[in-house]
């Protein structure tokens, strides 16, 4: 057909023809006349005077006024000063009552974990930056602004500040906290210097990302933030065994930094000119993630705040089906698919890897070979290992459907579900309490202790997996975070709780520097225990079982229950 | 909605149609083997068709057939797998202003601004687009659409088919060349369809152009001029055989 034959209309004029693509594409009218619609137009309006009608309204009908702004931002600065106060506080308390049990000659310094942990801190800050977008417009803003014909540089610019501000907040805090309160004393200047170092190094990482994002969209900042994560073990290992000696972080001279500061700036400018370029796609994708993420975050759903972070940002690719002939049964399916689960994230198995491998790091680094070093190392590493493994667990609870295909029971299926994390975590414990063995000698005995802990972080997979989200219907406590819901310390200690009451035995051998024989047999029945508890279908706490318990009615004497 | 179906030689607003003669214009939507999908993988047979100035082209095709997919490539919230799609004679870029400017679209979103009220949204539509007449604009869309004495309701206050009727007021607020729409009929009364099938035919006889994806025989048979099968097939159907195609059992 020939659309552009000026008179009549084209006979067939609903068939596309390839050939007509070119001259067409020069015989354009006025783009900006639209056909339809309102006849007196104005101007469109600038972005900004969008935004601010948008801002202006919530805020005349939220009765805030800029007293109320002001206050909200004095608190918060008041609360992570006192927060960070607390951490320096902590740490500098830590490291001179907790010393080293061996301070051995070889091995890193503990400086030069510390920098190693700034470089795995930079690859987190990438990472998120890319899952969060870092620039995006979610929600109504997506829907009612993106459509608008007016500079969507000017929409986005807010949006664009925020992350980099969070991140360089965040890396300032996490940095001066490790340098003021972990690292020998190098003076108030030292701290600040360093902590301004990171807050423009994550900064211009989150630029950097949202650089990336305008030309080729998020993924890669999330592949080269988990590559930098995943490779920061690895120059521990390197740093462990080549023994890398620092005697504290390095300076940060103020030449150094307003050179940096510069370098953020421009790269701020550089995005800022980006903005318009970033497709609506990626700016509504992004915008959901993050909404999502921080939806989650107020709501104390940690489940949903991971499933934000890895399903949304997950390259969408198609995978190769198995046929999962090892099924025999509904039992061995259910043990498949939480193996298909688990192996088709590799995040997870780096995490499990990581958290194997920091024992090593911390019996090998005079300044943290310590009982302190130790026991966070199994206890803290532990955990990360463990919620690495309730992968399965977790996508379960939040599509129960599946499961209830299935001719089983809740308990059955729980009981199931504790054989991957189980299986996993014996792996894990077998290196991580190896390495505590080889430290302390009695290598045997510590591996067996090791072994009886698997039921442990099992059970807390599990509990942590299953846990309710808290209940946000019911009665609020207002408290200084804001308003909470009863409960929800509750509801967040379900999976912690079993590991803390679990690991008691393997506490205090960790402390005790040896395994004697009443702490495993303590292990085991307290692992039974907790495998028990870890997978029970019950979602009551502890406490409104307790009173479930004592609100029971007794059977009178002599009589049967009724 | 108690406001009457308008006259069909009006434009939308009333006023007589200021675009220029269809004949002279480019092709308003033109697909050549469009192929749309997720993760590399096609959820449809390729497409091609062209939609002129003034007509109105439906979409049809059972659940999951790929018609939506196919109008967000339109839009240019999908990248397509292959294959070509302009707009206004152009590849669709919707960072472009003079694209913005001249699409609108209704789709599923249920997004609202939490603060702002009902007419709110549609004068921040309208006003974001350059209208100069907002309130004369929105009342009547208000009136139109049933949703006069719901405009200083917050949108979270109404019924689902009510926040529909908003996004299609606002998607009708604004000057257009195309309108593009999902399934607009889902979740709006007997009436409300029908005064929909009006406002479309008064749509393409200003010069407009309408994409719309549905599922009503009724509607379809009231506003289109030909429709696209999409699925594991494609190709273009004359009307009475899109109809027949929906029909129970036949798709």
């Amino acid at each position: 057909m020939s659309a552009s034959a000026a008179g009549a209309e084209p006979e067939r004029w609903w068939e596309a023809d390839p050939a007509d693509l070119q001259h067409e594409a020069q015989d354009l009218g006025d783009p900006l006349e639209p056909a339809v619609g309102p006849e007196e137009l104005t101007a469109f309006p600038a972005a900004r005077s969008i935004r601010r009608y948008t801002v202006a309204v919530a805020r005349q009908r939220s009765g805030a006024g800029v007293g109320e702004l002001l206050g909200d931002v004095y608190y918060a600065v008041i609360m992570i000063a006192i927060g960070f106060g607390l951490a320096l506080g902590v740490a500098g308390q830590l490291t001179s009552t907790a010393a080293p049990v061996a301070a051995a000659g070889t091995g890193a310094s503990l400086p030069a974990v510390v920098a190693v942990g700034l470089v795995a801190l930079a690859g987190v800050v990438l990472t998120l930056a890319g899952r969060l977008g870092p620039v995006g417009l979610g929600g109504a803003e997506a829907t009612w602004w993106l459509g608008l014909p007016v500079e969507r540089r000017g929409l986005v610019r807010p949006a664009s500040r925020r992350i980099p501000l969070v991140a360089a907040a965040a890396g300032a805090l996490v940095a001066g906290i490790l340098d003021g309160g972990l690292l020998d004393d190098a003076g108030i200047g030292h701290v600040l210097r360093i902590a301004a170092a990171a807050a423009l190094v994550c900064a211009g990482v989150v630029l950097l990302a949202g650089l990336a994002q305008s030309w080729r969209g998020n993924r890669l900042a999330v592949v080269v933030g988990d590559v930098i994560v995943a490779v920061s073990p690895v120059i521990a290992v390197l740093a462990v065994v080549g023994g890398w000696q620092m005697d504290g972080l390095p300076d940060a001279p103020l030449p150094v930094l307003l050179v940096g500061a510069v370098v953020v700036l421009l790269l701020a400018v550089a995005l800022d000119r980006r903005l318009g370029s970033i497709q609506g796609r990626s700016l509504r994708e992004s915008g959901s993630v993050a909404a999502q993420a921080a939806g989650a975050l107020a709501s104390m759903d940690s489940r949903e705040l991971g499933r934000v972070l890895t399903d949304r940002v997950a390259k969408q690719r198609r995978r190769r089906s198995w046929r999962m002939r090892l099924v025999r049964g509904p039992g061995s399916a259910i043990v498949a698919a939480d193996l298909v689960v688990l192996v088709r994230s590799p995040r997870h198995l780096v995490q499990v890897v990581v958290a194997a491998l920091l024992p090593a790091l911390v019996v090998t680094t005079p300044q943290l070979a310590g009982t302190l070093g130790v026991l966070v190392a199994i206890v803290g590493g532990g955990y990360v290992a463990m919620l690495a493994t309730g992968e399965g667990a977790r996508r379960a609870e939040m599509a129960p459907v599946l499961d209830r295909l299935l001719p089983l029971g809740a308990e059955q299926v729980r009981r199931l579900r504790l054989i991957v994390p189980g299986v996993v975590m014996l792996g894990w414990a077998v290196v991580a309490f190896g390495t505590i063995g080889l430290w302390r000698g009695d290598l045997a005995l510590w591996l067996v202790l090791g072994v009886l802990t698997t039921p442990v972080w099992a059970g807390g997979a599990l509990r942590t997996a299953y846990r309710p989200a808290p209940d946000w219907g019911g009665n609020l406590v207002s408290t200084p975070m804001g308003a909470l819901p009863t409960g929800v310390a509750a509801v967040l200690a379900r999976g912690p709780d079993v590991v803390v009451l679990g690991m008691v035995p393997a506490i205090i051998a960790l402390v005790i520097g040896s395994v004697p024989p009443a702490v495993l047999t303590a292990q085991l029945l307290v692992s039974v225990i907790a495998a028990r508890v870890g997978s029970s279908a019950s979602t009551k706490t502890l406490m409104e079982r307790l009173t479930d318990a004592s609100a029971a009615p007794t059977a009178p004497a002599g009589g049967a229950l009724r | 909605m108690s406001k009457p179906a308008r006259e069909s030689a009006s434009t939308p607003s009333g006023r007589p149609a200021r675009s220029r003669p269809s004949a002279k214009r480019p092709p308003v939507v033109r697909a050549v083997d469009l192929r749309v999908g997720y993760a590399g993988a096609p959820v449809c047979a390729p497409v091609s068709f062209s939609l002129p100035a003034g007509k109105i082209m439906a979409l049809v095709g059972p659940n999951g057939a790929g018609k939506s997919t196919v109008l967000r490539a339109v839009l240019g919230l999908l990248e397509p797998l292959s294959g070509t799609v302009q707009v206004l004679g152009r590849a669709v870029d919707e960072r472009a202003v003079a694209y913005r400017a001249q699409v609108a679209s209704v789709l599923d979103d249920d997004a609202w601004f939490p603060a702002l009220t009902v007419s709110e949204h549609l004068y921040l539509t309208a006003r974001g687009h350059g209208v100069a007449d907002a309130e004369e604009e929105v009342d009547e869309l208000l009136e139109e659409f049933g949703l006069a004495d719901h405009a200083h309701a917050l949108p979270t206050a109404l019924s689902s088919g009510q926040r529909r009727r908003l996004l299609l007021a606002a998607g009708l607020v604004r000057p257009r060349s195309l309108l593009v729409l999902d399934e607009p009929e889902q979740r709006l009364d007997v009436a409300m369809r029908g005064h929909l099938a009006d406002r479309l035919n008064a749509e393409k006889v200003a010069g407009g152009s309408v994409l719309l994806a549905t599922h009503d025989p009724q509607l379809l048979a009231a506003v289109a001029d030909r429709a696209v099968l999409v699925g594991d097939t494609s190709g273009t159907l004359s009307v009475d055989d899109a109809v027949e195609a929906l029909q129970p059992g036949v798709l």
